[in-house]
């Protein structure tokens, strides 16, 4: 007589270096990744260059523009970070980070040389494939930039596969712009930068207002075939997004050709936690990148 | 109790000093400070994180030189005020240590009374000052509260470690009964008492509630405290008024929610 | 499926083999409400006599076993500006459930569908379902019970063996190999034209006794129609924001995560805790922004997760109708009640 239920070990057979997203293994793959450089963008915001330790594993991580990383500092935390940096770099990614919490605020301290956790990369990107050939609209307001710098150099690094480019930037004031050292490079590459603040200081010449502003003045050169053959990617506050997402769809821009990316709480990026859920989407799965009618569909997203 | 210097110490590449630790106490019985010795297992490591310098529950020697205090108790006396005033001139971090302090604790019952009868009745005759009593941020700023009658000594090391490190302190904001339906309790409703479970935050990993007692709600509110429900649930199931009252009352975190209660009462 | 008819008096048999080298969960009665009456819970077991076979239901499901309140995802060992990170799912043994009903079965089957088969696999889930050997028994529907409406009345898979009480004899389920290598080492028959009659009048007597509905038709366009509802403010201003709904959910599978510092300093951990989606800080971030302030928010983003998200997703709703919520929440709040009042029906 033998009652005995045999034990099964569920990772039985199933360790390897390169876990795909529905093995079991993937769900706390850690990629141990070193700070190598800090720059310091403003008062409240840092550039941390951060790479992936293992060459391999470096090289075999791909994301799009658009995608987010967690990054786990051990006994400190996790947090969702969307990244910077040009999805041709692989494992060797930048993030914009604000020092807003926990986390970050112990990140600040951090030198260079320091190991962090590194999971991801999770959620949707910008489209970019679809939108070659066409015209388009970068816009960012304030952090926004931190997610949009990733789209930005994808069109910088194909700019033959684009039609005319624009980026769009609002700050509260001119001590919040991030990366300032790179707009002559855009400019060089033949993108269009507009930048706006709320409110000058007494060494701004640019131009002052909300971003809607400056929007609008572009978009009174611009003609039907422009905005028929144009895409938008918009990041920012929610209240920024709908304003200008409501402005383009006045010039007919389908809803369907603005993207947006979504922020909530999220603890595990793998649809799990419901943290992020917006109605009963998770942002983490489904988004945080989403056409704008896709937004306008989810039940209290903005 | 001071131990051997150890070598410096990182987290994560980060410095970590060894900070020198005081602990007060004003008008309170100072079982909060007796959980922190109590527990041997993790005492060693305890004073191997912090250099405490100041600790009538376990040590002689005093020194005014010190970074982090812990001061339990409430404020009943005039010379406690000055001593107050003096620790918070001198600490970097103030911590209001267990609910005497933070909310003036069991001994605020008393602010309830006439105070000449109080004092009469428990001291008689006798020439001692004794005034309303009163938390530690009627006086001074505390930079962090830990809650509790007693502390709970678990979440005062995680307190203590995060400080050391710099890491930001989180309590939870949600009720006991979290920590206690986690724990498997039966309900005390169910078995017929009053909780206060409910309303009070958690933190306390529903200490009592695991003892079948019902809580008396020493941690104070929860960040979405529904009072008025709490009234009703109350009533629902057979309990006065006055037996709500003494459980918001008791510890002093229902202040606020106690003084409209009995101004909606007359 | 294989049938067979088991004795009431070989039942002990069956435990016997099982507890012989397994470790026995099994509702066991914890003790009594003001009112005498019992209350029961699924702990270990040590002899068959602690098994209450004919409990109403459990206050809170077998959770623990298969997703603990807290557990620790990982550890590390700090080293200067370095750190090693090991990785555990918390379980080295099967368990046995012995006597579990239909609704926690079919329980498990929803958190298998979210849990394990869509993308990101959840080892510490994977690990403790995969070891579990269930044996399920029929129940007796309670004045709270509205599994019916829900569909989870009966289990139709998720477990090994299903016992349904027939009088002197239980007529038995046998769905897993591991379960028909179990049974044929105890005396059982060949179920007779008779046991079928007796199974069939069975569960029709039992559907007679069900006195709660919730009415699902259209759920999810009302829900939608509905989301700016007064309603909701009124349940709103009754929850008190503490989390018991959730943590009595067979179902409820939302979670936190946190990490800690030892003491010494060169050890640190990271916990998974349960958390539930009507504690204030639930959708809130850093910088202190909380997306769902109001009490009434997070109640009914409960139910959108629960009666529509999960439907859109997978056909079926995120609640099996056991009832436990509405019988735990010291607000008086149940499932039927808010949403036949988001339907505007009378219950």
């Amino acid at each position: 007589m033998n009652g005995q239920i045999k034990f099964r070990d569920v990772m039985a057979g199933q360790q390897r270096k390169h876990y795909r997203r529905n093995d079991l293994g993937a769900f706390e793959q850690t990629f141990k990744a070193e700070i190598t450089a800090i720059h310091r963008l403003t008062d409240l915001e840092n550039l941390f260059r951060i790479q992936i330790v293992d060459a391999e594993d470096r090289s075999m991580f791909t994301f799009q523009p658009g995608q987010f990383v967690i990054l786990e500092l051990p006994g400190i935390g996790e947090a969702p970070f969307s990244i910077s940096s040009s999805p041709s770099r692989h494992g060797d990614i930048e993030l914009c980070i604000r020092r807003v919490g926990s986390l970050t605020n112990f990140l600040f301290r951090l030198e260079r040389g320091t190991r962090v956790g590194i999971r991801g990369p999770f959620g949707t990107g910008f489209p970019m494939e679809q939108m070659h050939g066409e015209n388009i609209l970068l816009i960012a307001g304030g952090l926004g930039l931190a997610p949009l710098r990733s789209p930005i150099s994808y069109v910088q690094e194909n700019r033959n596969l684009f039609n005319s480019v624009d980026i769009i930037y609002g700050t509260k004031d001119p001590s919040q712009l991030l990366f300032t050292y790179q707009y002559d490079m855009w400019r060089a590459d033949d993108v269009n930068l507009h930048i706006i603040v709320e409110k000058g200081d007494p060494s701004w010449e640019g131009p002052v207002g909300m971003i809607t502003k400056i929007l609008e003045e572009i978009f009174r050169n611009r003609d039907a075939g422009y905005f028929q053959n144009a895409y938008a990617i918009v990041c920012g506050p929610p209240v920024m997004f709908k304003f200008v997402c409501n402005l383009l769809n006045e010039r007919d821009i389908p809803m369907q050709k603005m993207f947006v990316s979504l922020e909530r709480r999220m603890h595990c990026g793998m649809a799990k936690c419901c943290r992020c859920n917006v109605g009963s989407t998770y942002i983490c799965l489904k988004g945080p990148v989403f056409d704008y009618w896709s937004v306008m569909n989810l039940k209290e997203a903005i | 109790m001071t131990g051997s210097t150890p070598k410096p110490k990182t987290y994560l590449g980060v410095p970590v000093s060894r900070p020198r630790v005081a602990f007060f106490e004003l008008s309170s019985c100072e079982g909060c400070q007796l959980q922190i010795v109590n527990n041997e297992a993790t005492l060693l490591e305890f004073l191997s994180l912090v250099h405490v310098v100041n600790f009538r529950e376990a040590m002689t020697e005093k020194s005014d030189d010190y970074e982090i205090a812990f001061v339990e108790g409430s404020v009943t006396r005039r010379d406690e005020i000055e001593l107050l005033r003096r620790i918070r001139d001198q600490a970097k971090v103030l911590v209001a240590f267990g609910s005497c302090a933070c909310f003036g604790g069991v001994n605020q019952l008393k602010n309830r009374f006439d105070p000449g009868w109080v004092k009469r009745e428990v001291y008689g005759d006798a020439p001692v000052e004794t005034d309303r009593a009163q938390p530690v941020e009627d006086f001074v700023s505390a930079d962090l509260r830990i809650y509790g009658c007693p502390v709970r000594k678990e979440e005062v090391e995680r307190v203590v470690t995060d400080i050391v490190i710099g890491k930001e302190i989180h309590y939870p904001k949600y009720p006991v009964c979290m920590e206690c339906k986690a724990n498997e309790n039966i309900c005390l409703f169910d078995l017929g008492e009053p909780c206060m479970g409910p309303i009070t935050r958690a933190g306390c990993d529903a200490w009592c509630p695991n003892n079948r007692a019902g809580c008396w709600g020493c941690r104070g509110p929860a960040d979405a405290a529904n009072l008025s429900e709490m009234k009703k649930l109350m009533k629902e199931r057979g309990f006065s008024d006055e037996i709500l009252l003494d459980r918001l009352e008791c510890f002093g975190g229902f202040g606020k929610h106690v003084d409209e209660y009995r101004k909606g009462q007359r | 499926m294989l049938f067979r008819a088991l004795k009431k008096e070989d039942l002990k048999r069956l435990y016997d083999l099982l507890a012989g080298s397994n470790m026995i969960v099994a509702p066991v009665q914890k003790g009594q409400d003001g009112n005498r009456a019992p209350i029961y819970a699924f702990e270990e077991v040590s002899g068959f006599g602690e098994i209450h076979l004919d409990y109403t239901s459990t206050k809170i499901p077998a959770k623990r076993f298969f997703m603990p309140f807290r557990e620790t995802m990982a550890d590390f060992r700090m080293d200067g500006k370095d750190w090693g990170k090991r990785v555990g799912f918390n379980i080295d043994r099967p368990f046995v459930f012995f006597g579990m009903h239909a609704c926690d079965i079919n329980a498990l089957n929803k958190l298998d569908k979210v849990l394990l088969g869509s993308h990101y696999p959840m080892p510490y889930y994977a690990a403790k379902r995969n070891n579990m050997f269930i044996v399920g028994i029929d129940c007796r529907p309670q004045p709270y019970c509205f599994c019916r409406s829900m569909g989870s009345d009966t289990a139709l898979h998720g477990f090994d063996l299903f016992l349904t009480d027939l009088g002197d004899h239980y007529f038995v389920e046998v769905l897993s190999d591991t379960a028909f290598n179990i049974i044929r080492q105890i005396t059982t028959r060949e179920p007779a034209e008779s046991d079928h009659a007796l199974y069939m009048k069975m569960v029709s007597d039992k559907n007679k006794q069900f006195t709660l509905q919730v009415n699902t038709t259209d759920l999810t366009k009302i829900l939608d129609m509905e989301f700016q509802s007064d309603v909701w403010k009124q349940w709103g201003e009754k929850c008190f924001s503490c989390g018991t709904c959730a943590n009595v959910c067979p179902t409820c599978y939302c979670y936190g995560v946190d990490e800690s510092v030892e003491m010494d300093l060169s050890r640190a951990r990271k916990t998974k805790f349960l958390y539930a989606c009507n504690l204030i800080d639930f959708a809130e971030v850093a910088g202190g922004h909380n997306f769902r302030p109001e009490s009434h928010t997070r109640l009914k983003y409960r139910y959108y997760h629960k009666h529509r998200g999960f439907v859109e997703a997978y056909e079926e709703s995120l609640c099996v109708g056991c009832g436990r919520c509405g019988e735990s929440c010291l607000a008086g709040i149940t499932v039927p009640e808010v949403i036949a009042s988001v339907r505007g029906e009378d219950i």
